[in-house]
């Protein structure tokens, strides 16, 4: 069934919050587009605004932030930040899956799993809600757990690893072909990190779904992506496919990104951290480019232009002095 | 249930050793009165022509233990009473034992407070989720200072203004006892009107006293709530708001509960000034009554029940929650 | 040598004008704490000097019983045609000083034992705790009942001394639990590192940083103490010895009938307006504090 899976076209997306200095940008002018049956990874530091990016695929931002401008445009749904009310919510669920992220608590305490599912059942007018719970159950199993035992359960009675894969099935039970993964590995152990990519992996192939996995880390995008953006200071400043942004990395960011991760082989002392420290929100600079503080190829532009997003071929890289290069 | 049965334990021994500890207070308190009332009590009996072995039984009896003897064989003698619930007898009601007297108070004092407790829980909860919703709003802002108001205000203050309302400026409710004396007590609606009528001021100044405090509880649990990660997860998986709301009200309303149990421990002695101001004859209206005539048994007594009804409480209210939340039940099915 | 010493204490100088100009903005910000602020001040003057503007003994007017309020009579006469007004300024003294010497009780033996409970640990925290526990869950109003018939309450000293030996548990678990949290976040161990003594750790780094959490307990149990003492003397249990609100609340109230007539109507008012307008004054002040001394409140 790959032929359900739905493209993603992000464009022009602007997101602020409010604070007592104003409405200040989180998400800026982001464009990204997820090809139908692909998994699209967005790496960035905390605060770079990916997670906001990630609630805006279903118009979810929280307040006091809003989306000021932009379009999500979704096969089969249309475009969400238009969606209101009874549309919006029975789109999410239903059409998008969202995994949060794991260490965070996404069940009811009070409540059994599998009284979790029937109440996402009713609330998506499921008329079979037996043949939900099945599927809930097959779900899990298919995930190595033992599905009646942990339907039978609460929160308090899975470890991490488990609850993530509660959280995956959650999404995936009302047939969402759209999943966006928060953090998915975050606060688990490695084994249990790898556990969830692989089944990451292959649950995306077998359901064939449009898949979005936002992380802080490298490893899990090289692990399960096909494409991947890089986020910085609320703005996408390259993507492409993953291999190619990782083996040739052309922002400078990224650059510096890959460059502090340390080798298994080779010297440890190769790994360099990036110098200074990640913008928030109110030390964005209004006007430029967002990483010039940090960067090595600064030009005078760069204090007063934001750099556009310029495709190279698969690439699209935000950059000045990229672009420069390429037109040298 | 290895859990259950061990925090039960756990807490009855606990509490037995609180309200022995309360009974010595109180035993010490009537022995140690300065001038003695309990050798007065064999004095004045003395005087009235009794013989000394009748007045010695007398007293005994009224207090628990003999007039002469080491303070140890008196304490021993009084607690052993305690034992088969014989508290003595009170001065102030001739010849009734203690337990008899305050079981009759006892009734004007828990239908009252349990209604008023009821009562204001119930608004106050309801009041609480409002206040949380619309904590940014003016309405939020009404509840939550008004709920500051009462609940900072002492007891007393409030009864005497409405009293002071409801009694004086418009007189539409009596002022004070259980009933009209006009009615024959019994099961007739005259008589059972008149009881409403004169519970209400009671009732509602206690609920109006605990209201405040309810509804301050709700609304920082409902807000505490509101900010959890599962609200947010239940609303990006598409939940009805009806069902969301039900998952926030429960999780909310949960704390309050053992604060409900914890409060029902004041049943006996919560309503203290509001039983005095309108005079209703309760366990507080008996304790100053006692306290004022010196009656010292009545006095120990009604201290005890008093004590010994939170502590109750206390624990009930701890295995409660144990059994309301599958968070802390879950301890059980670990160590079985 | 003398220089470093000017040096720190003209930093403890500006630190000083800092933390005066912070109060006086948190103050600008809300009028009503100002008002909070005047409140207790007024309060504070009335207990001190309000009575040396009355005679010993308040004169009677007995053709003026129960007088309604005039522009003589604030408050109208009680019983024996003594003006009103006047009995709730001169009662306010025995009212503040008991408070005061309460609120000095409370903080001093609840931070004592809790600060000792938090910092030793171990056994003899165990048997603190358990003891305030008790001592929390003995009903106060119903002890203090019971007590009444063995402690004399005529003084404000005798009254605020018992109800501060009674009132301290909730103070001794506030700060222990600020001594244990501060504890966690490896402040102690720290200082001990730096070969600091126990008298310096408690006394300079452990103190200062509890202190406005204390000062607050401490306006907490002023208030608590007021309500405690006028309901007491308001129940009729203890002798009428002092003028006092809530002897002015209990005459009103059983001796003037003012839940039957209106007459002695204002003579229960007055008190129980000066209750609540003290209590108005500690909540706001209490506010304006927590702000001054809550810097991410501050923030904000």
């Amino acid at each position: 069934m790959p032929g359900q899976a739905p493209g993603v076209r992000i464009d022009g997306l602007t997101v602020v919050y409010k604070t007592p200095a104003g409405e200040l940008p989180a998400v800026r002018d982001v464009a990204l587009t997820l090809e139908p049956g692909t998994i699209t990874g967005i790496v960035g530091e905390s605060g770079s605004g990916k997670s906001t990016l990630a609630l805006s695929l279903l118009n979810a931002v929280q307040p006091p932030g809003r989306i000021a401008a932009g379009s999500v445009d979704i096969d089969g749904l249309g475009d969400v930040v238009g969606l209101r009310g009874e549309e919006l919510r029975k789109a999410r669920g239903k059409h998008v899956g969202y995994v949060f992220q794991a260490a965070q608590n996404s069940l009811n305490p009070l409540k059994t799993v599998g009284k979790q599912v029937l109440d996402l059942g009713r609330s998506h007018g499921v008329e079979d809600l037996r043949g939900l719970v099945r599927d809930a159950r097959e779900l899990l199993g298919r995930m190595g757990l033992d599905g009646a035992r942990v339907l039978d359960s609460h929160q308090h009675e899975l470890s991490g690893g488990m609850r993530q894969r509660v959280g995956i099935m959650l999404a995936l039970v009302l047939n969402a072909h759209l999943v966006v993964l928060d953090e998915p590995t975050t606060a688990l152990d490695m084994i249990t990190q790898a556990n969830i990519l692989k089944i990451v992996r292959e649950v995306h192939a077998e359901r064939g779904l449009t898949t979005l996995v936002i992380t802080h880390d490298i490893g899990v995008v090289a692990e399960v992506a096909d494409r991947l953006a890089v986020m910085y200071g609320g703005r996408l400043v390259e993507q492409g496919p993953t291999r190619q942004v990782l083996g040739d990395p052309r922002h400078p960011y990224t650059k510096g990104l890959i460059r502090a991760i340390p080798r298994l082989t080779g010297d440890i002392a190769e790994a360099r951290a990036l110098p200074g420290r990640p913008p928030t929100l109110t030390t964005v600079p209004e006007r430029g480019c967002v990483f010039r503080d940090r960067c090595e190829l600064r030009m005078d532009v760069c204090d007063t232009d934001d750099p556009a997003a310029v495709a190279h071929g698969d690439r699209i890289v935000a950059c000045h002095a990229v672009k420069v290069r390429e037109h040298a | 249930m290895t859990v259950i049965a061990r925090r039960l334990a756990g807490h009855l021994a606990r509490g037995i050793v609180m309200i022995l500890v309360v009974a010595t207070i109180s035993f010490f308190i009537v022995r140690n009165i300065p001038g003695d009332p309990v050798a007065a009590r064999y004095q004045k009996l003395l005087e009235q022509g009794m013989s000394p072995e009748a007045a010695e039984r007398a007293t005994a009896v009224m207090y628990g233990f003999l007039p002469e003897g080491t303070l140890w064989q008196q304490y021993t003698d009084y607690m052993a009473g305690l034992f088969r619930f014989d508290l003595g007898v009170s001065v102030t009601h001739p010849g009734s034992p203690v337990t008899s007297v305050l079981g009759e108070a006892a009734k004007w004092t828990v239908l009252p407070v349990l209604a008023g407790t009821l009562l204001s829980f119930l608004v106050g909860v309801i009041m609480g989720v409002y206040a949380a919703i619309k904590r940014s709003g003016k309405l939020g802002d009404f509840l939550a200072i008004s709920g500051s108001l009462l609940h900072g205000v002492p007891q007393y203050v409030l009864a005497l203004l409405m009293g002071a309302i409801f009694t004086t400026l418009i007189p539409i409710l009596p002022q004070g006892g259980t009933a009209d004396i006009l009615f024959e007590p019994g099961f007739n609606a005259g008589y059972i009107g008149s009881l409403i009528e004169h519970a209400t001021l009671p009732v509602v100044t206690y609920a109006l006293a605990s209201y405040g405090g309810w509804i301050l509880a709700m609304k920082s649990s409902v807000v505490t709530v509101l900010g959890d990660d599962f609200i947010l997860a239940a609303e990006l998986r598409g939940m009805r708001r009806s069902i969301i709301f039900r998952y926030v009200a429960r999780n909310a309303i949960l704390p309050l509960f053992t604060i409900l149990a914890l409060s029902l421990g004041l049943l006996f002695g919560g309503a203290i000034f509001i039983e005095k101001i309108f005079n209703y004859p309760g366990l507080g209206f008996l304790l100053i009554d006692s306290v004022v005539n010196r009656d010292y048994a009545l006095m120990g007594g009604a201290f005890l029940l008093i004590t010994a009804a939170i502590i109750v409480a206390n624990i009930l209210a701890d295995l409660f929650y144990t059994v309301i939340d599958p968070r802390v039940r879950s301890g059980e099915e670990a160590s079985a | 040598m003398s220089s470093a010493i000017l040096e720190t204490t003209s930093t403890a100088a500006t630190m000083r004008r800092n933390f005066w100009r912070g109060v006086w903005r948190v103050m600008k910000r809300k009028p009503s704490r100002l008002v909070g602020a005047v409140i207790v001040l007024g309060f504070t003057f009335m207990g001190v000097f309000g009575p040396m503007f009355y005679p010993e003994v308040l004169p009677r007017d007995t053709s003026q019983l129960y007088a309604p309020m005039s522009a003589e009579h604030w408050f109208g006469t009680d019983g024996q045609g003594r003006d009103v007004l006047a009995q709730v300024i001169t009662g306010s003294r025995y009212v503040l000083l008991s408070a005061l010497v309460t609120a000095v009780i409370t903080v001093v033996l609840g931070t004592a034992i809790g600060l000792f409970s938090g910092f030793k640990r171990g056994r003899w925290d165990t048997v603190l705790m358990r003891l305030t526990d008790m001592k929390l869950t003995i009903p106060g109003l119903p002890l203090l009942l019971v007590l009444s018939t063995v402690w004399s309450f005529g003084s404000a000293l005798e009254m605020g001394l018992l109800l501060g030996l009674l009132g301290w548990g909730g103070v001794a678990r506030a700060v222990r639990s600020q001594t244990l949290s501060l504890r966690e976040r490896g402040f102690i161990e720290a200082a001990r590192g730096l070969g600091l003594s126990t008298t310096h750790i408690v006394g300079k780094e452990l103190l200062p940083s509890m202190a406005p959490y204390i000062a607050m307990n401490m306006l907490i149990a002023v208030t608590g103490a007021v309500y405690a003492q006028v309901g007491l003397f308001f129940l009729g249990v203890l002798p009428y010895e002092a003028d006092n609100w809530g002897v002015m609340l209990n005459l009103s109230v059983f001796g003037g009938g003012a839940l039957t007539t209106t007459a002695a109507l204002p003579y229960m008012l007055a008190p129980l307006l000066a209750i609540l307008l003290l209590t108005l004054g500690i909540v706001l002040v209490v506010d304006a504090m927590d702000e001054i001394f809550n810097p991410r409140l501050r923030e904000e």
